[in-house]
């Protein structure tokens, strides 16, 4: 998209330059005219053998279709993308259970109570920074607008926003489900802990098995064969 | 395709000699006079034709013979395909060094889903292990560790680069292959036909990336492990003495579903998508990000592209 915005531009200048030239020659006066003519259609000409030229090699470069392709017919992609609902933690979540009706104190604080576990390694902010503090359920941009939980994602790239642009092409984060037709979206929270985002280390799958060892393991089947009847 | 219908219109020659072998074979099997034996030897499978020189028609009868044998012999229906190529794509992959964090779940993903031989072990994929300082060099294959074993991942320090088949666009391996058994379909996949394959191992010498593996032994799969969505060109059962590798999933992406392995990462550093298309993640990876891939400088121009997100 990008791309063909960059390309609509630059359909302005070229429009300006015959304008332009007019000009030129006007200021000139009418003994230069004829000549100055002549030097316009000559560049016009070389112009358009250029943008030719141009559209030639760009040919030439792009994406080339296999020689046994009969066509490039492909159905149009079936479905938008899905967002699943974003994981919600069912121990806290409602807050308003226990926070309806208590009164909200602002105070950048020690945790304590049902909280007091709650790592919070995201930077220097608060609670209310995210959590909406007089609707208990929601969250709120830095506009004060309230979103849902399960649309966490507008709250998290107000501040990361070339995620955003990537996760929106499907390059950060991950895609599950068809390249050519419906596929769910994760969103930040499948992944990343809003309270502590960074990505935890993983138990990794056993290694694979060194050659000496399958090497070993079939001298031992042989030996094994030799001693048997 | 169009090999196929070909194969359907044009004379054959050679027919007078492969028939007199034919009969011949039938000759000898009946003076054996071992039925067992008969059935053994596939008389049909041995004078089977390259895949690309059968009609649609003695493809499908191929696949029943296949489906047939397979769900024999682990006991359940087990299906086989040879879906062509989508016309209008080519396929492209995309790796975020940055976020992959050596954890192996693809590379199980990908041994469920394609039937590689439990025992003796066949992984399509390598995770190499390298120190980032050493790396930040310059990434020597060779220095590469698939053997790392710790506690957690990723470990301090430590740099991981998941290597398979780089679905080259000028495939050493395809080159070399004595049999015509593998080759390059117009989808970009590099496909092997594990019947023609006579398990020379030339591809495998040939590919700079040690992407290719050989059946030493009869591949072993336990019968509940075993997937039974196959494709001919793909992940049905191998043969002893056959190589295989990586086909991007060929039973899953000519569906339009994603890889197994880009399903299975759980830090989405794997993208796949259609090179041809303008608006792929593949093309907008291409687009934006620095990319890079594996030995450049001896231009077998892979499709699989390493990029930092």
């Amino acid at each position: 998209m990008d791309g063909m915005a960059g390309g609509g531009g630059e359909g302005g200048p070229a429009r300006g330059r015959p304008g332009d030239a007019a000009h030129a020659s006007d200021a000139l006066g009418g003994a230069a005219r004829p000549g100055h003519q002549l030097a316009t259609w000559v560049a016009l000409g070389a112009a358009l053998v250029g943008v030719l030229l141009l559209a030639s090699v760009r040919s030439a470069h792009g994406p080339q279709t296999h020689p046994d392709y009969p066509s490039r017919n492909l159905p149009p992609e079936p479905q938008a993308l899905l967002l699943p609902p974003s994981p919600a933690d069912d121990e806290y979540f409602p807050c308003s259970d226990c926070h309806e009706g208590e009164p909200t104190n602002r105070t950048v604080r020690e945790l304590e109570d049902d909280h007091e576990d709650l790592e919070i390694a995201h930077g220097e902010i608060w609670c209310l920074d995210c959590h909406a503090a007089e609707q208990r359920d929601l969250l709120h941009l830095a506009n004060e607008a309230t979103v849902e939980f399960a649309d966490s994602w507008r709250l998290c790239t107000q501040c990361h926003g070339s995620k955003l642009a990537d996760w929106r092409a499907g390059v950060h984060g991950k895609r599950t489900g068809h390249w050519w037709g419906p596929k769910q979206y994760q969103t930040c929270v499948s992944c990343h802990d809003p309270h502590s985002p960074r990505f935890q280390p993983l138990e990794p799958e056993p290694p694979p098995r060194r050659p000496e060892a399958i090497t070993q393991a079939a001298q031992a089947r042989q030996e094994t064969a030799r001693e048997g009847p | 395709m169009k090999d196929r219908e070909r194969g359907e219109t044009r004379p054959v020659r050679g027919a007078s000699r492969r028939e007199f072998l034919k009969t011949a074979a039938v000759g000898v099997g009946a003076l054996a006079g071992v039925p067992g034996a008969a059935r053994a030897f596939d008389l049909e499978a041995f004078f089977q034709k390259h895949l690309r020189e059968l009609s649609n028609q003695d493809i499908e009868g191929v696949l029943r013979r296949l489906e047939d044998k397979y769900s024999r012999q682990y006991g359940k229906p087990v299906r086989v395909a040879a879906t062509g190529p989508l016309d209008g794509v080519v396929y492209g992959y995309g790796l975020d060094i940055g976020r992959c964090i050596g954890c192996r779940r693809c590379v199980y993903a990908c041994v469920e889903e394609n039937n590689q031989s439990r025992d003796p072990e066949i992984h399509w994929i390598r995770v190499l292990e390298f120190e980032r300082e050493q790396a930040i060099r310059s990434i020597d294959l060779e220095k590469g560790n698939p053997y790392y074993d710790h506690e957690k991942v990723p470990a301090e320090g430590m740099f991981y680069l998941p290597v398979q088949c780089q679905q080259c666009d000028d495939s050493p391996c395809t080159n070399v292959c004595p049999t015509g058994a593998t080759w390059m379909d117009p989808d970009g996949i590099v496909v092997i036909d594990y019947d023609w394959c006579i398990g020379c191992r030339y591809c495998m010498a040939s590919c700079p990336y040690g992407a290719r593996h050989f059946n030493w032994s009869e591949p072993r799969i336990p019968t509940d492990e075993l997937n039974p969505d196959t494709h001919l060109l793909g992940n049905r059962p191998r043969p002893k003495g056959v190589v295989e590798k990586c086909t991007f999933c060929i039973q899953r992406v000519r569906q339009g579903r994603y890889p197994a392995c880009v399903e299975a990462c759980p830090v989405g550093a794997r993208k796949f998508g259609n090179l041809l298309d303008p608006s792929s993640e593949i093309r907008y990876l291409l687009a934006k990000k620095r990319t890079f891939v594996l030995k450049a400088e001896l231009a077998t121009r892979p499709k699989f592209f390493y990029f930092y997100g």
